[in-house]
């Protein structure tokens, strides 16, 4: 356990600059107060993680099979015997640090069935883009100080990512000469988004329902030097102001991006191209609560291939569609969820379930095996990736729950199987 | 007590001067111990008819971290078509250029190897790296910090901070991100690149900061020199992959006036505008150079035929080189006031003129650079190509009428641009011993590593005496790590995991509040949180702190 940086008379304590991990943009300027086992986040914090992190002073609750009460070690032997049985297991939620992650893909490799993160959508979106084709991208700290011109396509981010200009686009940059330029294009700031942006000039360029592509493609007819058929959205301005900016940024929430996401995300990365042609410019793709982009790239170092990956055999193969956790969960008789930074109920279906989860956790329907598992950053210490990928922030230990972390229950899941 | 002996074997250990020695060789507790001191009942491996050596030790191949990841994420065909299967000691993996962590300490244990260096460690990536890189069994591995496009120090330089401050910020770097040496890539050309700029030669000014490569250069010359660093600069140079940039090279060369400086990928640095194509070899003179100048020291970057993706923090050279990406894809990424990354994959092609020449180069610079004590076999893996060809490039070195038969089968035009076939040499087992081991250990200052004297690690390999060397160094018949026998007749036999080699250079205090206002300021993050702890790198277990002058 970290020193407390405070030591109150209550027999509490403080903890400055922690780490916050469920969004994925890495904040780490939270204070905690943390009394026995209750923890209250303070100074730092936004209010979608202050409610994530506070706990009450109540016992964690015990582990359950079947809905009845069990010690640890018989509900490690209860998931054990379910997964040795196991035709078509699906693991899924998947909300863990990077060690948690490394047990399931060991276990997954032995027992069969594919592997996805709850929150993937909006990583496959963009994947659907970088890799059959490939992209600039760009990192936190890159927009923060060299970012002249901040274009957000679709939706505002900030609804996910809360803090995300306060980070990213605060008034002043190191290399910018005067104020970042913030457009909006098909979306708006929320009054929150506005206020964190205040000293930046916000500019918002609306697109009608369903015609963001639309608008992408003739953008990047413009940057090219191309004439657009009449009619649309005015865009000149901004293709303007893309081709004379020093570092232009094309940002997008991808998992907040509609049904024709992928299309979206494939038009802004050509724009970005172009405009790299004669000038600078880099995306900003995010994505990445729960420690989502750590599960995947943990799965790409040591399996090779992205999440949504199937283990039969031995031999692990990827496909975008079947192994999506909602398709592959048709057809499981186990689901293995896991859930560690928050109460995420797993989906309905017909599997049995086996939920490493959050204490909070309110089942729709009671799962075979229950464990409460501990929060890293929390509970235990851990490794987070950040949004933009190349950035991962270490989580550490603030109190003692006695709750197991998901990397442990799942290597004993593992042990006891054989 | 655990021991080991490795009887009847011939010993080829070119740093304590032994060639073919007929002696056994003794692992008492996972070091090699004199040959008395093995007690009574020992395990014994029959190394009859075998050659014995050192742990082979690459200094130069890029095995982990993001722009690894990236290369498997745009190579998805690849991972299909080479997948490793689970069994006891295997993972679920898989690639061959963009092979996964468990398959990666898997192969190069089968070939002998039991320390791997990762080049390029973008800070801003450190602690990923190391994670990755405590998921690959078998290796000891380290990383060569990437510094020369980071704010902080071209601030730091064009401010006139002056060296000491430059060297403290150099120690608190290798201290926060626990890396092991200095490597530069394209020195200031990354960060200019930001700019806007789409060249940078070595007497060019960056775009913002107004200083050329050649100073920052120099100036992290002085400071791994001054902080007393065993490896020298890790060098990448300006203008990689530009026909004509042998002068760069040789210019290169001049400006570290005599002070150490390896520099890496040499095949890729050594190009002329002469021919009707202009783009000739300029491998005769880089080797010149390289003979007349013992500070410098050059890993090769051999180009070897085949699909494979070049990885680089050189994205200014990388988005020059988009065009040719095959498959048609690539990624790069501006990184965290730091650095960058490019990664385009490719194939190299013996009928490609450019390809063939390429491949003619890297051999010229083998065989015309005289001291096997100042040139280590690399392809930059997975530069040039994967590691896994490491076998097949010695035997084109060892087998002179293998290669000229190789060399038949190039495009004609390239062919005819090269004077291969003129350079008669052949590389003796010794040589390879040397340049695949004892030679790395040296210039990375490993002084336990790369040699079979008693003190040194007790990793040793068996390798059976065959005429094709190629088949000969594909699949040891024994390698032993830290005592423990893990290959043996070509098949992994137990999992064992390495350490991670760092250095902790001393610095001077006060730059930790001037980093805490940088990080708080321009980086956005804590540079608490930056700084990776000594429970981050393997559990906590398994570092090995070498000494520096400017120790703590």
């Amino acid at each position: 356990m970290t020193e407390p940086s405070v030591s109150e008379a209550s027999g509490g304590a403080t903890h400055k600059d922690v780490v916050c991990p469920y969004c994925g943009l890495g904040c780490d300027d939270v204070t905690l107060e943390v009394s026995g086992t209750a923890v209250e986040a303070k100074e730092g914090v936004c209010g979608r993680a202050a409610a994530l992190f506070r706990r009450g002073a109540e016992p964690a609750p015990s582990a359950r099979v079947n809905g009845r009460e069990a010690p640890l070690d018989a509900a490690i032997a209860a998931a054990a015997e379910l997964l040795s049985h196991a035709r078509s297991p699906v693991y899924a939620g998947l909300g863990a640090d990077v060690d948690g992650v490394r047990q399931i893909i060991k276990l997954a490799a032995r027992t069969g069935g594919s592997v996805d993160h709850y929150a993937s959508t909006g990583l496959f979106r963009n994947l659907a883009t970088s890799q059959r084709r490939g992209w600039i991208a760009t990192t936190l700290a890159e927009v923060r100080n060299h970012c002249d011109l901040f274009v957000v396509v679709g939706p505002d981010p900030s609804e996910q990512f809360h803090r995300l200009y306060e980070r990213v686009t605060p008034k002043t940059g190191r290399f910018l000469a005067g104020p970042r330029k913030i457009v909006f294009l098909g979306g708006a700031p929320s009054e929150e988004a506005r206020a964190q942006l205040e000293g930046s000039t916000i500019e918002i360029v609306a697109v009608p329902e369903g015609e963001l592509v639309e608008a992408l493609s003739r953008l990047q007819a413009l940057v090219s030097g191309l004439v657009p058929p009449a009619g649309g959205v005015e865009l000149a301005p901004l293709a303007e102001a893309l081709k004379a900016a020093k570092y232009a940024v094309l940002a997008w929430n991808a998992g907040g991006l509609g049904a024709d996401g992928d299309l979206v995300i494939e038009r802004a990365v050509a724009v970005v191209e172009t405009l790299n042609v004669e000038t600078r410019a880099a995306c900003l793709p995010l994505a990445g609560r729960d420690n989502l982009i750590g599960a995947n790239q943990t799965f790409l170092w040591n399996v090779g291939f992205p999440l949504r990956t199937g283990f039969r055999g031995g031999i692990a193969d990827h496909d975008q569609a079947a192994y999506a956790g909602a398709s592959a969960l048709k057809s499981a008789d186990i689901l293995v969820w896991v859930s560690a930074f928050r109460p995420e109920r797993p989906p309905a279906s017909d599997a049995q379930i086996i939920a490493l989860a959050h204490p909070a956790t309110e089942f729709e329907r009671e799962p075979e095996v229950f464990i409460p598992v501990g929060q890293p950053g929390l509970d235990h210490a851990g490794l987070a990736f950040r949004t933009d990928v190349v950035v991962s922030v270490p989580l550490k230990r603030y109190r003692d729950a006695g709750l197991i972390s998901v990397a442990e229950a799942v290597r004993r899941i593992s042990e006891g199987r054989s | 007590m655990s021991a080991l002996r490795i009887a009847n074997g011939k010993v080829l250990d070119p740093a304590n001067g032994e060639v073919g020695v007929e002696r056994d060789v003794i692992v008492v507790d996972g070091k090699i111990a004199d040959a008395g001191s093995a007690p009574a009942s020992v395990e014994t491996i029959d190394a009859k008819g075998g050659i014995v050596m050192a742990g082979g030790i690459d200094i130069h191949s890029h095995i982990a971290g993001g722009k690894s990841n990236i290369a498997r994420l745009l190579m998805v065909e690849e991972q299909r078509a080479f997948r490793e299967p689970q069994g006891p000691f295997c993972g679920c993996g898989g690639g061959l250029s963009t092979m996964t962590a468990h398959a990666t300490g898997c192969r190069y244990a089968e070939m002998g190897y039991t320390a791997v260096f990762e080049p390029a460690v973008v800070a801003a990536n450190a602690r990923h790296m190391h994670t990755e890189m405590a998921d690959i069994p078998f290796l000891d591995t380290g990383g060569y910090l990437v510094l020369g496009n980071d704010d902080f120090l071209l601030d730091l330089i064009a401010s006139g901070a002056g060296q000491q401050a430059v060297n403290d910020y150099v120690a608190w770097q290798l201290n926060a991100t626990k890396c092991m040496a200095i490597k530069i890539v394209n020195p200031g050309g990354i960060n200019a690149f930001k700019f806007n700029a789409r060249w940078m030669q070595l007497d060019e000014k960056n775009p913002h900061y107004e200083i050329t490569p050649r100073t920052i250069l120099q100036t992290l010359i002085r400071a791994v020199t001054e902080l007393g660093l065993a490896h020298p600069i890790h060098l990448h140079g300006c203008n990689l992959g530009v026909p004509g940039n042998e002068q760069t090279t040789l210019d290169t060369i001049a400006a570290a006036e005599g002070m150490p400086l390896h520099m890496t990928h040499v095949q890729f640095h050594s190009y002329g505008t002469e021919g009707d194509r202009k783009f000739s070899s300029g491998a005769a003179k880089i080797a010149e150079a390289v003979n007349k100048n013992p500070n410098i020291s050059i890993d090769v970057g051999q180009v070897m035929f085949g699909q494979t993706v070049t990885a680089s923090a050189d994205l200014m050279s990388q988005h020059r080189n988009r065009g040719i990406a095959s498959p048609g894809r690539w990624i790069g990424m501006d990184i965290e006031m730091d650095a960058a990354c490019g990664i385009v994959p490719f194939a190299y092609k013996d009928k490609s003129f450019v390809n063939a020449l390429q491949w003619a180069i890297g051999l010229e610079l083998f065989l015309l650079v005289e001291d096997p004590w100042r040139i280590f076999l690399t392809t930059d893996h997975p530069n040039g190509g994967p590691f896994t060809t490491y076998p097949h490039l010695i035997r084109l070195l060892m087998d002179r009428s293998f290669r000229e038969e190789q060399f038949a089968k190039l495009a004609k035009s390239a062919r005819k641009h090269s004077n291969l076939l003129e350079i008669k040499r052949e590389y003796t087992l010794e040589e390879i011993a040397i340049v695949t081991r004892a030679a790395p250990a040296k210039i990375l200052g490993l002084t336990d590593r790369g040699h079979l004297g008693a003190g040194a690690v007790g990793d040793v390999v068996v390798y059976r005496e065959d005429a094709d060397r190629e088949a000969m160094f594909s699949r040891a018949a024994y390698v032993v790590k830290d005592g423990t026998v893990i290959v043996r007749e070509g098949e992994i036999v137990d999992l064992v995991y390495g350490r991670t080699h760092q250095v902790t250079p001393d610095y001077d205090a006060s730059i930790e509040t001037k980093m805490d206002r940088w990080f708080d300021e321009t980086i956005g993050y804590k540079a608490g949180t930056y700084k990776i702890s000594d429970e981050e790198i393997r559990g906590g277990q398994g570092s090995v702190k070498h000494a520096t002058v400017r120790a703590s």
